[in-house]
């Protein structure tokens, strides 16, 4: 596997750069290399965040802001009308996992206008059920992984293991589990 | 009569005027807080039962958005363009009258 670039999107206080961090930390335990940064400046609550993650099979030498993504997450679901915002400059055939119940016709258009492969999960009512607050961060990842099989999620898992502990690591791995089996492909 | 611009024109806000439509100096001439509807950010929805409530007000005083509309008797009404979903007001209410429910 050459480089993939991941770029999410989010706002503070969802987890965007926690969400970042766990993948690369689970890439690392697969032997992989990875190189993970969030945007800085409008790190408060509530203010959108973008966080950076690459993973590869080589030493990774780029340690820039992701400008031209493979994947990009929406974390945010009230991010996802914001079509222009987070769709720039992605790479032809990329995937998109965004966090929706309904898909906005925008998206459909600029998704099969670029090819693009469009995963969607309903991570808000996984958030809500499981932690009884707004974390969608990993919720999006057990999406991602699914979608894109860039790690594997007894990884990802395992990640969540050393990260949390206790009743949060069990809430974190039921949301992961369930957004892993829940997310759809747009056809 | 200053023939420069008094008031701010609404294409600043989508970064489409220039420096000639802008009043001079950076000058802000009106509040421009409000055109931003920040209710979006929400998570979670706070909704008043009139029926529990005692008018005590606590949820206007620690709004920090402020949200809390008040009005003449007292009682209180939320401006869903502005409540970012906090909970402050639901945790502060001594009758528990407000109940934050699930958007949409």
């Amino acid at each position: 596997m050459s480089l993939i670039e991941v770029r999410w999107h989010g706002r503070g206080g969802q987890g965007v750069v926690t969400a970042s961090d766990l993948l690369a930390k689970a890439a690392i335990l697969e032997g992989k290399y990875a190189w993970h940064a969030p945007m800085f400046g409008p790190e408060r609550s509530g203010a959108p965040v973008v966080a950076f993650t690459r993973v590869s099979d080589e030493v990774i030498e780029i340690h820039s802001g992701v400008y031209n993504p493979d994947v990009i997450v929406v974390i945010d679901p009230t991010q996802v009308i914001e079509v222009d915002w987070y769709l720039e400059g992605v790479k032809d055939g990329g995937t998109v996992v965004v966090n929706a119940k309904d898909l906005p016709d925008k998206l459909i258009k600029e998704v099969q206008k670029k090819h693009l492969k469009l995963f969607y999960v309903d991570a808000y009512t996984i958030a809500l059920d499981t932690f009884n607050r707004a974390f969608y961060n990993t919720p999006m990842l057990g999406a991602l992984v699914k979608a894109t099989g860039l790690v594997s999620l007894e990884s990802v898992l395992k990640v969540i293991e050393i990260r949390f502990s206790g009743n949060i690591a069990d809430k974190n791995k039921i949301a992961i589990r369930r957004a892993y089996k829940e997310v759809k492909k747009y056809e | 009569m200053s023939k420069y611009p008094l008031k701010m024109p609404e294409t600043a806000f989508e970064g489409k005027a220039t420096w000639k439509k802008i009043p001079l100096a950076g000058i802000i001439t009106e509040p421009t807080g409000p055109r931003y509807k920040t209710g979006n950010w929400r998570a979670l929805r706070p909704v008043i039962d009139q029926q529990k409530c005692i008018k005590c007000l606590l949820c206007w005083v620690y709004c920090p958005e402020p949200s809390i509309i008040r009005k003449e008797d007292d009682s209180v009404e939320i401006d869903y363009d502005f409540c970012k979903g906090c909970g402050i007001c639901a945790d502060v209410c001594p009758v528990k009258a407000i109940e934050m429910v699930r958007e949409g």
